[in-house]
């Protein structure tokens, strides 16, 4: 039986992290360039400006495009106030009882509900119950509870890793809690706060399930004229445009997906540049 | 300083809500002064009369550009669902109402209306490799139950058929099971056979099987594509084996052929009216033919 040196075990070991490393990076690289690859001579002003023609087989896809924005604008309304104050009642002011641990559990358990669920209880709720109909205002509401836990459990943590000592002095100096929150621990926690928006509205513009019962629609002929419309969504209508309709354009399918990964992207970029400014800019 | 900034950005907090609310009041204001011209019919259903809803609601709108009919799929099952619950005007359905959603419409207050806006003939289709040209209703029957299991029963290669179908919430489903599979016996409780795999949509039938050698399936005629190959029915055994066409299905020579349905809560009344009585316009009728559907006139 060969005994390796404790070194050998090392670059042996080194080796095989370094390739699941690897392993994990190339699906993703693979995806996205052969998307980018494939449909970006299907983007033009024409395709993202104009609408759907010919059954969608021709045209463009601006309602879709529109109503995503619609969509994450919608969410972000709502999602956004409520997340952070639920956040900062838990951090600042919650005291370690049974109730708190208990509604913390809540939110980590909804974070992991698979989003087909929080599709059918907006149907079920908001559409239904509440009878806002299939419309804008419903998948929102839907959207945002889906969106809050992320908002808040990331909020949480990122006014949870302002420093003790900041508040202890502040208070000291004579401040309230109040203006402690809002003068010292908001401003050093805001950051790591939006990287926690955009990554929860990023999962709203992306998801499919949720919007699916509650306000998608298949096609409209015009863009939706109030919040009780139904709406076109990107990622519904890629999946609509890949598997419902006959004799459909690849390089369409191509385009589709191509803007909503650049979409979806571009709020991750930010989400990363927002979280490496925060780390320059920290005053501890 | 720090203060003044701070107030700054609530500022310009404010003046932003203050401004998107006024936009929204515009908007909504705008919208109560077009309400006589502006209106929104919303069509959900049969995801087989979905691109015929589609291209229907496209022509509509080109030809009344104050009406938009707003499309959505989801199968016959939930269209319905959806127009007994009140979230729908119109329901698409392949496929007749049960007795038990009429009922269940009945208890929210209404009667629904039936229209039958086209007819579909539902083609069999295989891989064009595949040398089988003809089958039985018996031997469809025996196949999608799981009876035969290789093509050299039927006459084919020796190989294993792989079923696909729709799954159960599509009314093409329900169709094919209950006058293929069961072979129109009402007490027949047969089923598909398990190894059957159930696609959530006609296209990707098509798709699968223009990929697949063994595979025999199922679609509505206006999803038959030049990459799959169809197959001739005959409904006995007496040698009489006939092709989907428009021409056989208005004939009702073809076996599996059906009516596709628009249900709507009550006697369509005002813009539904209107736009129920333009799908039976010689202009609606030939966007049916010209999806590969059977027009009803």
């Amino acid at each position: 039986m060969i005994r390796l040196s404790r070194h050998h075990t090392e670059r042996i070991a080194f080796s095989v992290i370094g390739l699941a490393a690897v392993a994990t990076a190339v699906p993703i690289i693979v995806i996205v360039g052969s998307i980018f690859f494939s449909g970006a001579e299907a983007v033009s002003w024409q395709f993202l400006l104009e609408m759907p023609r010919d059954g969608m087989r021709s045209g463009g896809i601006w309602p879709a495009i529109i109503g995503t924005v619609y969509l994450v604008v919608g969410t972000g309304l709502i999602s956004i106030p409520l997340g952070i104050a639920s956040a900062i009642y838990l951090s600042e002011y919650a005291t370690d009882s049974y109730w708190t641990r208990m509604i913390r559990l809540a939110i980590v358990n909804l974070a992991g509900i698979p989003s087909v669920v929080y599709g059918l209880f907006g149907l079920g709720l908001f559409v239904l119950f509440l009878d806002l109909g299939s419309s804008i205002v419903a998948a929102c509401l839907t959207l945002s509870i889906m969106t809050i836990p992320v908002i808040i459990s990331t909020a949480e943590e990122a006014l949870r890793s302002v420093p003790q000592s900041f508040r202890v002095v502040s208070v000291g100096m004579g401040a309230t809690r109040w203006q402690t929150i809002r003068r010292v621990v908001l401003p050093q926690a805001l950051p790591g706060i939006l990287t926690g928006v955009i990554l929860g509205l990023n999962r709203a513009a992306g998801e499919t399930a949720p919007i699916l019962f509650t306000g998608a629609a298949f096609f409209l002929p015009k863009l939706p004229n109030s919040i009780f419309d139904q709406t076109m969504a990107l990622p519904y209508h890629l999946f609509v445009i890949s598997t419902q309709v006959p004799e459909m354009p690849i390089t369409i399918q191509y385009g589709t997906a191509t803007v909503l990964i650049t979409f979806v992207l571009t709020m991750n970029i930010l989400a990363a540049s927002v979280r490496s400014w925060q780390r320059r800019k920290r005053e501890w | 300083m720090r203060v003044t900034g701070r107030r700054y950005i609530i500022i310009i907090f404010v003046i932003g809500a203050l401004a998107l609310s006024a936009c929204g009041a515009e908007i909504s204001r705008s919208q109560n002064a077009n309400m006589v011209d502006s209106v929104t019919l919303t069509n959900k259903g049969s995801d087989t009369i979905v691109n015929l809803a589609l291209a229907w609601a496209e022509a509509y709108h080109v030809t009344y550009p104050n009406i938009s009919v707003s499309v959505t799929g989801g199968g016959s099952g939930t269209g319905i669902a959806a127009m007994i619950n009140g979230t729908v005007d119109i329901a698409n359905a392949s496929r007749k109402m049960k007795e038990k959603e009429v009922a269940n419409a009945k208890e929210n207050g209404f009667v629904p209306v039936e229209y039958v806006i086209a007819r579909d003939g539902i083609a069999v289709i295989v891989n064009p490799q595949n040398p089988i040209n003809r089958l039985t209703l018996q031997q469809l029957s025996d196949i999608f139950s799981g009876k035969i299991t290789n093509w050299v029963d039927v006459g084919g290669e020796n190989r294993p058929i792989v079923c696909l179908s729709r799954e159960v919430n599509s009314g093409t489903h329900v169709y094919f099971l209950e006058s293929v599979v069961r072979m129109g016996n009402k007490n027949d409780e047969t089923f598909f056979s398990p190894s059957t795999l159930l696609l959530p949509s006609s296209e990707g039938i098509t798709s699968e099987i223009s990929h697949n050698p063994n595979a025999i399936g199922y679609d509505g005629l206006g999803y038959v594509t030049d990459a799959v190959k169809t197959v001739a029915v005959s409904p006995s055994d007496d040698g009489l084996y006939i092709i989907p066409t428009i021409k056989t299905v208005i004939d009702n020579t073809y076996p599996i052929s059906r009516s596709l349905y628009m249900y709507l809560p009550e006697e369509a009344t005002g813009y539904t009216k209107d736009y129920i009585d333009w799908i039976y316009s010689e202009e609606a009728q030939s966007i049916v033919e010209e999806l590969g559907f059977v027009p009803v006139n």
